[in-house]
């Protein structure tokens, strides 16, 4: 699926081959390991990047080149991926083909993607104070409206909690607290920074390869370079449980545990902590969704799902107040009953279907293709998605004991009505 | 050079398509390349379906029973849907609109077993007191949660100050006292009028052919049904129930919600539907003058948007999102809307949002599941994607000026405030 090679040091250009689609896909990836002391700056860099570029300053214009090439979409993201800090730029847009007057279309959408991501804005050699104030108040703003998804915000408390004081958690999205002393200049330092010391990787995905690569290498070529080395996986040492309650005017209550897996895991585990998640809630026929949703009727939702890049097992679900202690004492004793009881051959082998039948998946979506190149990147492996799919279909039971076996855990947080904050 | 988009837009849109004896349409696109399959069986019948006549007997349904039909649905006698889709892989799932319901199942591997789980279970409802009882505690859950969601009680805020008596205004799962008055009966009357092949489309799209979709009919044998069935429509009057309301809940800052409630449109009028989906666009779209004032004062986040909705007996067009001044947006977006019905729409803005609703019918084209869905919506509107493109592509500008002679007015406006508790 994917063809990878290094274009320059520290920068890798991937290709897939993308023929079926009706679109086409350029995305660049700047990774290095977080920094607390920037990650509000680093935070607030997407939104202004975002805004327009050297070619194209202001917001509506670029907005209204992007509607002209058929609404094409420009995305600048920022998220984490264990200690690291990823920021991606993307767009993605239809194929020349279905041009109504003949334009070319793929060639400005790599303008638009590598304009964005090397040669922002900066005028005075700055970012635009005036855009940049703005930004800060949008940022604010999503930092402040962070409650309003409650189930969202219940499963980041608990990771605050989970990850407290290690790089793991720093703010992806920075520290109200800290925006005010966000400038200009310190902003215009962390896109510096981040040029400087990011591992990149780029994706064309039904673009134009060589296009894309020849202009990757003219706007790195007066940059002065030193990628970082990533940081490595890690996960919170074993712990004694933590419990936290948060009042919170709701209908319904949300419940968030998390289970350290105490450090990286191997790679011959990775199939089967995959089945392990799955089996004890990842399907509609999971152990918390028949019994403690379907038979218990403790939980609306009750979901697990298995973080590899710094590994943890999540479960969340969405509780009346009254049952919350109920629906607890219920997940864990599902965990306990698939860690240590049986698991039949039929249980097993239908929930490795419903595994190998999404990653069969894989490749009709430019976006999840790119999405699975990119883990893979991250984590070393560069596996195909049918690599993981052999490996999936010889996981055991007893490999799911073994993996489960190593989880213990570390946090359980409740937002709910009418109870006093603790902790 | 114009024949080449439309030579690829009808090799990419290409539906093969069969109507069954029983009164079933059948479409399918063929997607060569692609390794999934998504299938969506549909029925017209949804939260706005609230009365009706079967076989001469009138039927007063409580809100929430389309939505509480999907859910047991996916049961029968040998047990639930689920448990056989895990057999398979596949990923099933149901959804509940105001006025259809679908079932969908997407996977990899082993379709026409799936195809045979999806039309046996669809076409074979089983329902106990026991069963429903049981449900009834279920979708309680699922109605508290959304009751949590400030964007769900914004909109539906909106319609209910809209609506009068149309069933819009009702919450899609009703509410844990409408759904207590379900029985069995209501639901073996619901599926017998609604859910018989005349009324219903099977859309699959992927890795899968017509003919893999007409044996898996041909086995399900569904049969047709022919009492006479009524659909009773509420009368709605033009006017607003309300023109303001205030919600107060736990958020951060608050939202606001401006509804117009216009002339309801046929559901086949692609070009009025059309001018619904533009003119939210012309007036606060991230290319329009006044989305960049707010945005630059800093009275609205990125996510503010318009859009439209339109169903049997109701159209309207919503704007709303996060605000700090939530009256002065509501202002700034009426007096918006004069201007444009005074001074017209700028030209240069309405080719770019044309071009970008076109890209948006092209890239619904190449994923399975948008494919699949859209082929269903496509067929209860009655039309097809080349003639959304034919349409989107005669559009002028002298259309929306017309028709926002007699829309968006001021008279027919509903706002919603939500603020912090």
């Amino acid at each position: 699926m994917m063809n990878r090679t290094t274009i320059a040091p520290g920068v890798s250009l991937t290709t897939v081959e993308a023929d079926k689609f009706n679109t086409c896909r350029v995305s660049i990836y700047f990774v290095r390991p977080a920094k607390r002391e920037t990650a509000t700056a680093d935070a607030l860099l997407p939104i202004v990047m975002e805004r327009g570029y050297a070619d194209c300053p202001d917001m509506t214009e670029l907005s209204k080149r992007l509607s002209r090439l058929y609404g094409a979409s420009l995305r600048v993201d920022t998220f984490k991926v264990g200690a690291n800090r990823v920021l991606s730029v993307s767009v993605t847009g239809i194929k020349d083909k279905f041009a109504l007057e003949g334009e070319l279309l793929t060639a400005e959408y790599a303008k638009i993607a590598l304009g964005t991501a090397f040669t922002p804005y900066l005028p005075n050699g700055m970012f635009d104070p005036e855009c940049v104030a703005i930004e800060k108040q949008q940022l604010r703003e999503l930092l402040e409206g962070e409650i309003n998804e409650k189930r969202t915000y219940c499963i980041r408390q608990a990771k605050r909690k989970f990850f407290e004081g290690m790089p793991e958690g720093i703010e992806a999205n920075g520290y109200l607290d800290e925006l005010d002393s966000v400038d200009e200049k310190t902003l215009t330092e962390a896109f510096r920074e981040m040029i400087r010391s990011s591992r990149i990787e780029v994706f064309a995905l039904g673009a134009e390869a060589d296009v894309v690569r020849a202009q990757v290498l003219a706007a790195l070529a007066d940059t002065k370079r030193a990628p970082a080395h990533l940081a490595p996986i890690n996960a919170p040492a074993p712990c004694r449980e933590k419990s936290f309650t948060q009042n919170i005017d709701a209908v319904q209550g949300k419940l968030c545990m998390l289970f350290t897996y105490g450090g990286p895991v191997a790679e011959e585990d990775a199939a089967a902590v995959r089945v392990a998640a799955a089996l004890l809630g990842g399907t509609a026929t999971s152990r918390l969704f028949v019994n403690v949703r379907e038979k218990q009727s403790l939980c609306y939702y009750c979901a697990a799902a298995f973080q590899l890049v710094a590994p943890h097992l999540c479960i969340d679900s969405g509780v009346e107040p009254q049952n919350a202690a109920r629906a607890k004492a219920a997940i864990l004793h599902e965990l306990e009953a698939l860690r240590e009881g049986p698991i039949s051959d039929q249980e097993l082998s239908e929930t490795k279907r419903t595994l190998l039948s999404a990653l069969g998946s894989v490749g009709d979506s430019l976006h999840s293709m790119e999405t699975w190149c990119f883990h893979e990147i991250m984590r070393g492996t560069e596996k195909e998605p049918a690599d993981l799919m052999h490996e999936i279909a010889l996981v055991t039971a007893d490999d799911v004991h073994r993996v489960l076996g190593r989880l213990s855990l570390s946090v359980t947080y409740l937002l709910t009505k009418g109870a006093q904050e603790n902790g | 050079m114009a024949e080449n988009w439309k030579k690829s837009i009808a090799e990419a849109s290409c539906v093969r398509k069969a109507v069954l004896d029983n009164g079933l349409t059948v479409l399918v696109r063929e997607m060569p390349g692609f390794d999934g399959v998504h299938a969506v069986y549909s029925t017209k019948f949804g939260s706005i379906d609230r009365a009706f006549e079967l076989d001469g007997r009138r039927w007063d349904l409580p809100a929430g029973i389309a939505h509480f039909l999907e859910h047991k649905m996916f049961e029968n006698e040998d047990g639930d849907a689920f448990a056989l889709y895990a057999k398979t892989g596949a990923n099933a799932n149901a959804y509940t609109g105001f006025d259809r319901t679908s079932y969908v199942f997407t996977a990899t591997s082993r379709v026409p077993e799936n195809l045979d789980i999806l039309l046996s279970f669809v076409s074979r409802p089983y329902f106990t007191k026991e069963t429903i009882e049981k449900e009834q505690g279920i979708i309680g859950q699922e109605i508290k949660m959304y009751d949590d969601s400030p964007e769900w009680r914004l909109v539906f805020g909106i319609y209910q100050n809209l609506y009068q008596n149309h069933g819009i205004g009702e919450d899609i799962a009703g509410s844990t006292q409408s759904i207590a008055e379900i029985t069995p009966e209501m639901l073996y009357a619901c599926t017998d009028a609604f859910y018989r092949p005349q009324n219903m489309v099977l859309a699959v799209a992927g890795n899968v052919t017509l003919e893999m979709v007409l044996d898996a009919c041909a086995r399900a044998d569904v049969p047709s049904r022919t009492a006479p069935v009524k659909r009773l429509v509420c009368e709605e009057p033009a006017g607003v129930k309300t023109h303001e309301s205030e919600i107060r809940m736990a958020v951060a800052k608050p939202l606001v919600g401006l509804g117009f409630k216009e002339t309801p449109i046929a559901e086949t009028d692609i070009r009025a539907a059309l001018i619904c989906d533009i003119l939210p666009e012309l007036v606060c779209g991230g290319t329009t003058p006044l989305y960049r004032r707010l945005y630059d004062e800093g009275l609205i986040s990125p996510d503010f948007s318009g859009e439209a909705l339109s169903v049997a007996g109701a159209t309207c067009i919503l704007f709303g999102g996060e605000t700090p001044e939530p009256e002065k947006v509501r202002d700034m977006l009426l007096e918006e809307i004069a201007r444009l019905r005074r001074e017209g729409i700028d030209r240069e803005l309405f080719r770019l949002c044309k071009n970008a609703m076109y890209g948006d019918l092209v890239r619904g084209l190449e994923n399975i599941e948008e494919s699949a869905s859209g082929m269903a919506s496509m067929f209860f509107r009655g039309c097809t994607v080349e003639d959304e493109a034919a349409a989107l592509a005669a559009l002028r500008p002298e259309d929306v000026e017309e028709a926002l002679r007699t829309m968006l007015l001021e008279e027919h406006a509903s706002t919603v405030i939500i603020r912090p508790v």
